[in-house]
């Protein structure tokens, strides 16, 4: 297997917001340029001119004549970009000419790309412009449930945080041509059910797994005895043909032989256990089903709602501990969904009740399954057969299940939903009662915003329309309300525009919405609006209280998850695959709850308002019963994550300890030393590496042979064009080799090289880890430790990257120099409470940019 | 009641107002008139027509190009596009071909048709322009029913496509949206709707009146934005101006029944990669046979698609491919778009225009993506096909300048196709070489 150098280097992410680590201070960064310093015009005078001097001009490119203030404008930069690039792919200067010497091009190189980085910010700078955002698909979901109390499927909407940078930002929120039409289904769909709330009962289903599994798998032994037979028969005699003992042909003969005896054993052994009389044992078979799962009655479109699957189980103590948890998924195939998982701790002689709550979306017709922890690919099956080989029976089995039960749905107290239509008073005409429902639908959905008079008349005329055609009040109501669904008025934050006093200050009622979106990713509540419409949502005292108020309420989560995510482009743990034969432990199950825990530990540091740091290193880590076994820390029962002591000298605690980091700074085979130190140098210690330059030709030396790392970081020394990154990105990178691909410790790194022409002919070689070396602009390290201890000391350089992302996504514009002493005055308000994540958002809140449009 | 209707039924009670189109069965000579601007199809013409096919994630770059040693007619055509052998003499690959503005790593679509410099305008991190396909849609769209239509598929996000709702972009810059499965593009361009003229037209008038209402409130909030927002307001105005567009289009059509192919087209199943995009094809070579539109883009599946041969991983591990299983699936991709591809081109040559020629011959097919490999943004891989264009086919042509804009290809598409544009992109001038005779 070829590991490329550019594989490796091009894999750091090109879709970052780019941060600015420069220490100058806010004004100076406000009138700042971008500019190659004037020496560098020795390189060209030396290399280029030759060539690219006001006289020769070859292919139009005049280097004398180039400005060297990058930013001036974009032309300017274009044309530099084009400098770097030709630079970078080794294309200038030509082979014919002289080369520019390492050190030189290094120099050139490192100072053009980070000038570079500098005016595209500028460039690219909104000068203090908040553009008006849509609602993004999150927040629309969000708030049409919030207005009709139906969550609406909006898989059909563009994705917004396909975008690059946060998923708020006005600018980036486009509006496409069928857009409009999207939002109107979507909002159809979600109106015709609100206007109807199910009045259903809750019931119980049980589901007895025996009387399915047990008749089949005594099927199938019975079955693999008979081709046993036959095989066996046909090969202890010559005369007759294999068709005389129901096989198509010799070759068929000699597979079932062995086949047989390959498989029997284990259906052989789930029969005789005499729990399967009364249940069923959750095994995985090759053939003749695949895994054993308990099915729970399929539910319709219309039956949406909470249910609770309830379960008498047992696990089996001797199985490894992977096997001692149930998954819970909806649908098959590649539609299948994982819900979750819960560990079985009863056994056979106490078997325990096991519950898992879950809900069922309107408009889909599903079934739910319980079965064992499964793998992205076909890991299970491989892995099935590698233990066979080992014991003869196959992957043991983990948990015995009695019988499960689908309850539910849950009723809905009709008072929580959301009123769709007040009732009508005696003495209004219908057409008063249905213009005084829709105005005051349009004021719910406008957010306070109160529509024309002319505008109603029109949702009027659409209700009529519909009554027209004989249909009843309710129903007629849906079309007017799903084309407020679809009003700008609904689908933008509208703030207008400052008064001609030039008062920039937002009204209470805008400053609700935007809070209520920066913390809830929904439209405000009851409370917010009272504050709002009585002007004293903007006291400073009452915002604070307000703030606080809405960090404790559980709809924060929303913030803790969409910010989260983006800030740390946790879209990473998913784009790779793994194969569970290579990563037998890291399935499904832990590759989700891993990135439970990163949301977990930054909500737990919010409630428990803990300092900023706690992300670089800490005692303690967030785990829950699966991350615990999957980290091999004692002692942590149950689905719950929590805060768990960790032992000194832990390697987990902080981000650098999780899963989910290591399994992000990896391709799903090996880690990215590459693409760790780039996401460390990012985020930790907001010093971020320019973005990969395209086209950077490979190193064709290093085709076909692996290297191990210290081999890497040399080659990546060899050309200045590679060099000028990697010198600051592979320490670090390195520096966390102890931690595979799926995070978990390592003393030696082991790679599959390919021997032969076929797939399966791989040869191991090990390399040993080296994870010493010298941070960037910091101090020598032995360890990860020692290295994490470094980045531990950057704790002010991480609360500033946090802090910039903060006003990134609170604002909803990318973060730009304008935004420099915003950041200032947030650290410097927050740095006594260690930069604690809830303060921070006090102080961007109470800030006047936030409260101005 | 509507099915007993024949078709010269809903025309004699179609008003007089309504443009018809070619009809070749009802003996309307095909394309009347050439109103489009600088045509040059005569009369007598089978229509132009245009296919843009993206695939998101590069290619197999070591084995996927031709050796540029041999150019022109006599070059081996590559192992892994085996199955394109029959076609040899009517395709060609082009080399050395880019947009000096890409620098996105997992963007094989988003500037792909546009050739756009994404941070062209100051104060805003992305910006796009016109696609080349709407472009051409502007005068080869104007008979159709549809304008132009655009495919893609669920899930494209993930397939190295990068930003976008299809290949398309609108003259403002914005995303079009596009068909994401056969069933939808089987039902927007074949389905036949069995309400009656009336109440379609009354359905209309209520979409109409449901724009009316949206615009309402646009307008009232439009007078107290600044100036930033109402910009952003105007892509709300964008997407309505375009509805109404279309709308119109509609009512046009609205007395003509669509046409289904003489081939008999049952509606897909619900179809996953190869099989999908092979679909795909299908219903766009359908659609060319009754001209419900001349020009398609369409933006391929590669997660479904390799899974669906067989890979455990995702087109993203794929794309990053090194010795080994990666390299196996991402040339067993390879060699599966040359199969679909040599099938689709087997079926355009099989379906006959009333002159004798075939759909083959009138139309210009170009297939490929903005990523070479990996993250290389040069030498986009590029396969174009067919006789639209007038390029002279069967060649390999490497171009001197390994920066030669991409758009100096669409150009040439454009003005081959007889749409007599002055630039476009970053256009430098047309390709003279495909011209050559």
């Amino acid at each position: 297997m070829l590991v490329s150098l550019w594989a490796s280097f091009c894999s750091i992410c090109l879709f970052v917001p780019l941060v600015i680590s420069d220490r100058a201070s806010a004004q100076e960064l406000v009138h700042r340029t971008a500019a190659m310093p004037q020496k560098y015009s020795d390189v060209f005078k030396k290399y280029c001119y030759d060539c690219h001097d006001s006289d020769t001009q070859e292919g139009s490119v005049d280097l004398e004549a180039i400005p060297f203030e990058i930013s001036k404008d974009i032309g300017t930069a274009e044309r530099w970009a084009k400098v770097l690039n030709a630079i970078n792919s080794g294309e200038m200067p030509p082979e014919d000419s002289q080369p520019i010497a390492d050190k030189a091009k290094l120099e050139f190189l490192d100072a053009l790309s980070s000038e570079m980085v500098l005016a595209r910010k500028i460039l690219s700078d909104s000068g203090g412009v908040i553009t008006m955002r849509r609602l993004n698909r999150r927040e629309y979901q969000n708030t049409l449930e919030a207005l009709t109390g139906i969550r609406p499927d909006v898989s059909n909407l563009p994705d917004d945080q396909a975008n690059e940078g946060f998923d708020t930002t006005g600018a980036s929120l486009f509006f496409s041509s069928d857009q409009l039409e999207q939002y109107l289904d979507v909002a159809r769909g979600a109106l015709k059910l609100a206007m109807y709330p199910p009045k259903r009962k809750s019931r119980t289903r049980r589901i007895e797994p025996e009387e399915y599994y047990t008749p089949h798998y005594e099927g199938v032994v019975k079955e693999l005895k008979r081709k046993q037979a036959n095989a066996e028969a046909y090969a202890a005699q010559s005369e007759k043909p294999p068709s005389a003992f129901d096989m198509l042909d010799e070759y068929q003969a000699k597979k079932q032989l062995v086949n047989m005896r390959k498989w029997l054993p284990q259906v052989e052994e789930y029969i005789a256990r005499p729990e399967t009389q009364t249940g069923a044992t959750l095994i995985m078979t090759i053939k003749y089903g695949g895994m054993t799962t308990v099915k729970l009655p399929t539910l319709g479109p219309a039956e949406h709602g909470k249910y609770t699957i309830r379960m008498r189980a047992a696990a089996y103590k001797d199985a490894p501990e992977r096997f001692q948890y149930v998954e819970f998924t909806s649908g098959l195939g590649k539609r299948r969904n994982h819900l979750g998982w819960r560990k079985v701790d009863g056994t056979l002689d106490d078997p325990e009740i096991v519950e898992f709550t879950f809900e069922h979306r309107p408009g889909e017709k599903l079934s739910y399954r319980i079965h064992q922890r499964s793998h992205q690919d076909r890991g299970d099956k491989n892995l099935w057969t590698v233990d066979m080989e080992k014991n003869g029976i196959g992957t043991p089995p983990g948990v015995w299940v009695d019988w499960a039960e689908l309850i539910g749905p849950e009723p809905v107290d009709s008072k929580l939903l959301p009123t769709m239509l007040p009732d009508r008073p005696k003495s209004w005409s219908e057409k008063k009662y249905a213009r005084a429902a829709l105005k005051h639908f349009a004021e719910e959905a406008f957010r306070g915003r109160v529509p024309t008079e002319e505008y109603v008349d029109k949702l009027l005329g659409h209700y009529q329309a519909q009554r027209a055609k004989k249909l009843n009040v309710k129903d007629s109501m849906i079309e007017p309300m799903a084309i407020v669904l679809s009003s700008p008025s609904f689908l933008y934050m509208v703030e207008p525009k400052a008064s001609e006093a030039g008062d920039t200050l937002l009204s209470d009622y805008d400053l609700a919405v935007r809070l209520s979106y920066f913390l809830w990713s929904t439209s405000p509540d009851k409370e917010l609006m009272k504050l709002a419409k009585t002007g004293m949502l903007s006291d400073p005292a009452i915002l604070r209280k307000q703030t606080t108020r809405m960090l404790a309420d559980e709809k924060s989560d929303r913030f803790v998850r969409g910010f989260t995510h983006q800030w740390l482009e946790m879209e990473r743990i998913d784009m790779f695959q793994f194969k569970g034969r290579d990563f037998p432990t890291f399935d499904n199950a832990v590759r989700a709850n891993a990135r439970e825990e990163i949301f977990s530990t930054v909500g737990l540091m919010l409630d428990e308002g803990l300092p900023l740091k706690t992300l670089l290193k800490s005692d303690f880590a967030v785990v829950n019963d699966l991350m615990a076994d999957y980290y091999g820390l004692p002692e942590v029962k149950g689905h719950e994550f929590r805060k768990v002591s960790l032992p000194r000298k832990s390697i987990r605690g902080g981000l650098l300890g999780t899963a989910a980091v290591h399994c992000m700074g990896s391709d799903g085979v090996r880690s990215s030393p590459v693409e760790r130190g780039a996401w460390v140098l990012r985020h930790l210690v907001n010093n971020p590496p320019p973005p990969a330059p395209p086209n950077v030709p490979q190193l064709s030396r290093l085709d076909g042979e692996p290297l191990s790392g210290p081999e890497l970081q040399r080659a990546h020394q060899e050309q200045p064009q590679c060099a000028q990154c990697h010198q600051k990105i592979d320490p670090i990178g390195f520096g966390l080799e102890n931690f595979d691909a799926a995070g978990q410790w390592r003393a030696t790194e082991t790679v599959k090289v390919k021997t032969g022409k076929r797939e399966k002919r791989l040869k191991e070689i090990e390399f040993k880890i080296d994870p010493s070396g010298k941070f960037p602009g910091g101090s020598r390290f032995s360890d990860f430790f020692g290295l994490r201890d470094e980045i531990a000391k950057h704790e002010d350089d991480f609360a500033r990257g946090f802090t910039e992302s903060l006003i990134e996504y609170g604002l909803g514009r990318p973060f730009g120099f304008t935004d420099q002493d915003l950041a200032d005055e947030i650290l410097n308000a927050t740095q006594n409470s260690g930069y604690n994540i809830g303060e921070s958002v006090h102080a961007l809140i109470q800030s006047k940019l936030f409260r101005s449009r | 009641m509507s099915n007993t209707n024949s078709r010269r039924t809903f025309l004699r009670s179609s008003t007089a107002a309504i443009a018809l189109p070619f009809l070749p069965s009802l003996g309307f000579q095909p394309f009347a008139n050439t109103a489009s601007a600088g045509s040059i199809i005569t009369n007598a013409a089978p229509p132009k027509r245009m296919v843009f096919l993206g695939m998101g994630f590069g290619v197999t770059a070591d084995r996927w190009y031709p050796d540029t040693a041999t150019v022109g007619e006599n070059y081996e055509l590559p192992k892994i596009l085996k199955p394109l052998k029959k076609h040899k003499k009517d395709i060609t690959i082009i080399q050395n071909l880019m947009h000096q503005y890409s620098a996105d790593g997992h963007a094989g679509s988003t500037f792909w048709l546009t050739g756009a410099n994404r941070y062209a305008i100051p104060g805003q991190s992305f910006h796009n322009t016109v696609s080349v396909d709407q472009v051409a849609a502007e005068a080869l769209g104007k008979k159709t029913r549809f304008t132009s239509i655009q495919l893609t598929a669920k899930g494209a996000g993930e397939d190295g496509h990068g930003p976008g709702s299809s290949l398309a972009w609108n003259r403002s810059g914005k995303p079009v949206a596009g068909l994401d499965t056969p069933v939808a593009a089987f039902h927007k361009m074949f389905s036949k709707d069995s309400t009656p003229l009336a109440q379609r037209q009354k359905i209309l008038n209520e979409q109409r009146s449901v724009l009316d209402t949206v615009m309402s409130d646009a307008k009232s909030i439009e007078r107290k934005l600044n100036r930033t927002d109402n910009q952003k307001l105007d892509e709300y105005f964008q997407s309505v101006r375009e509805i109404e567009v279309r709308l119109s289009k509609e009512e046009k059509w609205l007395g003509i029944e669509k046409k289904t192919p003489k081939a008999k087209l049952k509606e897909p199943g619900d179809l996953e990669g190869v099989a999908e995009i092979r679909m795909m094809y299908d219903l766009m070579v359908a659609a060319m046979q009754v001209d419900a539109s001349r020009v398609f883009t369409y933006r391929m599946p590669a997660n479904r698609m390799i899974q669906s041969q067989g890979a455990t991983m995702s087109a993203h591990s794929m794309s990053h491919y090194s010795e080994g299983e990666r390299r196996t699936v991402s040339e067993k991709r390879d060699t599966g778009h040359a199969k679909l591809l040599s099938e689709f081109f087997d079926k355009l040559k099989a379906s006959k225009e009333p002159d004798g020629s075939s759909l083959f011959d009138h139309c210009a097919v170009s297939f490929g993506t903005n990523l070479s490999s990996v993250h290389t943004l040069k030498n986009c891989p590029t396969l174009i096909a067919g006789g639209g264009a007038g390029f002279r086919q069967g060649r390999h042509l490497v171009m001197d300048d390994p920066k030669t804009p991409l758009c100096n290809l669409w150009l040439s598409v454009l003005r081959g196709s007889g749409i007599n544009v002055d630039s476009f992109g970053d256009a430098t001038g047309v390709i003279e070489d495909l011209f050559q005779l």
